[in-house]
């Protein structure tokens, strides 16, 4: 599966408010793969020096990495598909 | 699968047995007493709440084609706030007691409906929902010290939640969703859990 980076701008954004995020994007890519369209919300790292916010998602496209964000009412400014590397690919 | 986690799955069931495109605080109250209820019954302090009485039908599983939902701005808000209780409380999880306490002040909807009929107040709630960890963790204790579950091939699900460092409750989701397999004595109210089932529900690490 691809991975996708989903960008978020979230000014004043605290730690408690990350949690409740990423509880509800775990629960709705655990129902979208229930439903048939496997997405998995992967990790995320937040940026406090810009309040912007980074997730990697899997899945098999951007339009379904999208609905899983709009599922779980979580707003983002944008979303690519990313190509990992690792040091031991290198 | 965390306690979170079978709240929010359990909420969304609700959601979609109703047929709703949005999953709502209701929703979300519904699934904290599925996952903390036995045989359709959530006890919270002296209250007993039927979930047949909510119209929650807690056997039945999802089937055939149902909407996708998505959380209301107001389930947003709920887990908002659950999270900042537990992090109040020094815990970075949210647990389905903080779910719970985060409806203590909620007038509207089913916890408006709750309160009217059970003649619950804000206090008298957050002080249920407050013990609600301590009794299974007496639960817990009890069980532990009075047998050598160490041993025994066949655990009561208190045990069997030991046995993995879980929550009870984590335990009893499990054996409702069958995702471990129970055994009922027969003729009893009693179930009980293979030692070696509990393998089945841990997952390896992907490198």
């Amino acid at each position: 599966m691809a991975v996708f980076v989903v960008t978020r701008d979230l000014p004043g954004v605290t730690p408690e408010l990350l949690q409740s995020a990423g509880m509800r994007a775990k629960s709705c890519c655990a129902e979208m793969t229930g439903e048939g369209q496997p997405v998995r919300w992967v990790r995320s790292f937040f940026l406090p020096e810009s309040s912007q916010t980074h997730c990697y998602f899997e899945g098999p496209s951007k339009a379904v990495v999208e609905e899983a964000n709009q599922r779980a009412n979580i707003p983002f400014t944008r979303i690519f598909e990313v190509v990992e590397m690792t040091p031991e690919m290198v | 699968m965390s306690v979170s986690d079978l709240v929010a799955s359990f909420a969304i069931f609700a959601a979609k047995q109703e047929g709703s495109e949005e999953v709502t605080p209701d929703h979300i109250l519904l699934g904290c007493l599925r996952t903390i209820s036995r045989f359709g019954i959530a006890r919270i302090g002296p209250w007993g709440v039927d979930l047949e009485a909510l119209g929650v039908d807690w056997i039945r599983r999802p089937e055939g084609p149902t909407p996708k939902v998505a959380y209301s701005s107001a389930a947003v808000e709920l887990f908002d706030r659950a999270a900042r209780i537990a992090g109040a409380e020094g815990r970075r999880k949210v647990e389905v007691s903080d779910l719970l306490a985060a409806f203590a002040g909620e007038e509207r909807g089913l916890m408006g409906r709750l309160k009217r009929r059970h003649g619950i107040t804000n206090a008298s709630w957050r002080t249920a929902i407050s013990r609600i960890d301590e009794d299974a963790t007496e639960s817990r204790k009890r069980s532990t010290n009075g047998s050598e579950s160490g041993e025994r091939e066949y655990l009561t699900p208190e045990e069997a939640a030991e046995a993995l460092g879980i929550h009870v409750q984590t335990m009893r989701g499990y054996i409702r969703t069958e995702r471990v397999p129970a055994f009922r004595l027969a003729g009893e109210r009693a179930i009980r859990i293979r030692r070696s089932d509990l393998e089945k529900i841990l997952e390896p690490l992907k490198g």
